[in-house]
C-alpha cells in the first residue's frame, strides 16, 4: 500500500510535467522503466494483477500490452484465470519484477520446455544500433526442446533453449525466417518473413507447444534505436566551389579544356547568386 | 472547488500516464472514467463489487507476425521545383561504404535516405539529397538550391501518386564537421522536407566540397 501510494504521487508529478511541456515523453526518460507483457500461454485468457491490482483484463493468448511507463521499483506479478476475484489464486506467480529506472522489459506469461505456465522477465536492448542495421532478437518460450533459428534456409542461431534469448545485429531488411529443432532444417515454425526494421530491435518469440502443435511466432518491435549517417558527400569536382584552385594541380584534374570554362561560368554565376542572397 | 478540480484533473493525467496514451495516442481510454471537471467531488475510489475492474486502460495489441511488424514506408519518387528547373527521379538509398549517405553518382539522380521518414510518415525530416556535380556528368539541377529562397514551393510525388507540397524555410550553407546530423535525420518532430547538396568552398586536393547547402521545408497544408 505504502509502494501503491508513492507510485500514485510519481505517477502525478510526472503527468504534470507531461501537461506543462505538452509533449509525450520520451522512451528514454531517466526515471522511469518501460514494461510491456506479452501472453505466450496458448488456450487460457486470463487476467493480470501489478501489486494486487488488477492490471489487465481478459488478456488474451498471442496479445502484447504496453509499453506502461512505470516509476524504477519492483512490481509484484500475478496472472489468475480470467474470471478470478483478486488475485490470491494464481496460475502464474507471484513472481517479483526488478525494474530498472531507463531499462525497457517485456514480461512474458508462456510455457517452459515441459510445457507448464511460467513468466520471464526479458530486458530488451535499447542501445543504438549502427545506421543501415537492425537488432533482431529471438526469444524461445514454447514448449519445446533446444531449436535453431534458420534465416533465409541457414542456421543464424543454434540450440537456443526455453526461456533464453539470442540477440543479432542485422543489416537491415526482411528474412524469411523459420524455427527447427536444433541441428536439423526441417520448420517446425515458419518460413515467415520477418522485417528487421532499420533502427529497430525486431523481438521474435517462438511461443505454444509442439506437442499441442500451436507452436506461432510473435513480434514485438521497439524503435528510436536509430544512428544517423555520418555525412553526405554530394559532390566531386568543384563546378560550382565559391573558391578558385590554388595553383594548377587540382584544375588538371579534370584534364580537358571545357572543364576549365565550366569553372568560370559557375563561379560566376555562383558569386551572382550569394550577391543576390546578401 | 478550484482545488478539488485540480486533483481532478491530476487524477486523470496520471491516469492518461499510466494508460500508456501518452506513448500511444490513438488509444483514448473507454473504460476509465473521468467526471467533469465540475461535478465535485470526484468519485471514491472503492473496490467494486466482482468481478473487478482494471483501473488503467493498457493499450494491447496482437503480436501476430502480420500485424505488429513495421510497416514499409511509401517512397518519393519525383522531386520538382518549378521556379528552380529542378525535376528529377529519387532512388532510394542507403549507406556508402564509409557510413555516409549513398548517391549516385549521377547528379540528375535525387536519392531519399530510405531508412527515414518519406512524406507520408506521421513525423520526422525526409531527406532527399543530390550530387552538385560530377567530373563525368558536370553540374546537377541541386546546384539552383543555393539560390532558393524562402517560400521557394518544392513537389515532391510519393509512390502512390500523391504530391506533396512543401515551402523553402532556410536555406544555410554549413561547413561539413559542424553539420548536426542527428537532427538533419531526425525521425521525430513535425513532418518535414530537408533537401541537401554540397556547396560552398572545394578542397582541390581532397576533391571534396567544405560545406553542404541545405534546404529546410515545411508541408503546405
Amino acid at each position: 500500500m505504502h509502494k501503491s501510494l508513492k507510485i500514485g504521487m510519481t505517477a502525478s508529478a510526472l503527468g504534470a510535467l507531461v501537461a506543462l511541456g505538452g509533449i509525450a515523453p520520451a522512451q528514454a526518460d531517466g526515471h522511469v522503466a518501460q514494461l510491456s507483457v506479452l501472453h505466450g500461454v496458448p488456450g487460457l485468457t486470463v487476467d493480470v494483477y501489478v501489486n494486487g491490482e488488477l492490471t489487465l483484463d481478459d488478456f488474451t493468448p498471442g496479445d502484447l500490452a504496453g509499453p506502461l511507463e512505470l516509476p524504477a521499483g519492483t512490481y509484484t506479478v500475478a496472472i489468475t484465470a480470467s474470471d478470478a476475484a483478486d488475485a490470491s489464486a494464481p496460475a502464474i506467480g507471484p513472481v517479483d519484477l526488478p525494474l530498472e529506472a531507463g531499462k525497457n522489459y517485456t514480461a512474458a506469461a508462456h510455457l517452459d520446455a515441459d510445457g507448464k505456465p511460467t513468466a520471464t522477465l526479458f530486458t530488451n536492448d535499447i542501445s543504438q544500433v549502427a545506421a543501415g542495421e537492425g537488432r533482431l532478437t529471438v526469444r524461445h518460450v514454447a514448449a519445446a526442446p533446444a531449436v535453431d533459428v534458420l534465416a533465409n534456409g541457414a542456421a543464424a542461431i543454434t540450440a537456443l533453449e526455453n526461456p533464453n534469448e539470442s540477440v543479432l545485429t542485422l543489416p537491415a531488411g526482411t528474412i524469411s525466417a523459420a524455427v527447427a529443432a536444433t541441428g536439423t532444417t526441417d520448420p517446425v515454425i515458419g518460413p515467415a518473413d520477418v522485417n528487421v526494421a532499420e533502427g529497430t530491435n525486431t523481438i521474435v518469440y517462438a511461443w505454444g507447444s509442439l506437442t499441442d502443435t500451436n507452436l506461432a511466432l510473435a513480434v514485438q518491435t521497439i524503435d528510436g534505436l536509430n544512428s544517423s549517417p555520418d555525412g553526405i558527400p554530394a559532390g566531386e569536382a568543384g563546378l560550382v566551389a565559391t573558391n578558385q584552385a590554388n595553383g594548377s594541380t587540382g584544375l588538371l584534374i579534370g584534364g580537358f579544356a571545357v572543364l576549365m570554362g565550366l569553372v568560370a561560368a559557375a563561379v560566376v554565376g555562383l558569386r551572382r547568386a550569394a550577391a543576390a542572397q546578401r | 472547488m478550484r482545488a478539488t478540480a485540480g486533483t481532478v484533473t491530476a487524477l486523470a493525467v496520471a491516469l492518461a500516464l499510466l494508460t500508456g496514451c501518452s506513448t500511444a495516442p490513438s488509444t483514448a481510454s473507454s473504460t476509465v472514467y473521468v467526471p467533469p471537471t465540475d461535478s465535485a467531488p470526484a468519485p471514491a475510489p472503492t473496490t467494486a463489487v466482482p468481478p473487478p475492474v482494471a483501473k488503467v486502460d493498457v493499450p494491447t495489441v496482437s503480436s501476430a507476425l502480420d500485424q505488429n511488424q513495421v510497416p514499409p514506408t511509401l517512397a518519393p519518387q519525383l522531386i520538382r521545383v518549378d521556379s528552380l528547373g529542378i525535376d528529377m527521379a529519387i532512388e532510394p538509398v542507403g549507406l556508402d561504404a564509409d557510413g555516409a549517405m549513398g548517391l549516385p553518382k549521377n547528379p540528375t539522380l535525387a536519392a531519399w535516405y530510405r531508412f527515414g521518414p518519406s512524406p507520408a510518415s506521421a513525423a520526422g525530416a525526409t531527406v532527399i539529397a543530390a550530387h552538385v556535380d560530377s567530373l563525368v556528368y558536370d553540374i546537377g539541377p541541386f546546384a539552383q538550391l543555393a539560390s532558393a529562397s524562402a517560400g521557394t514551393e518544392i513537389v515532391v510525388t510519393t509512390e502512390d501518386g500523391q504530391d506533396r507540397r512543401y515551402a523553402v524555410e532556410s536555406v544555410q550553407t554549413v561547413t561539413k564537421q559542424d553539420v548536426p546530423w542527428d537532427s538533419i535525420f531526425d525521425r521525430s518532430g513535425p513532418g518535414r522536407l530537408t533537401l541537401v547538396t554540397c556547396g560552398g568552398e572545394f578542397d582541390y586536393d581532397a576533391r571534396t566540397y567544405l560545406s553542404n547547402v541545405i534546404v529546410s521545408a515545411n508541408p503546405i497544408s
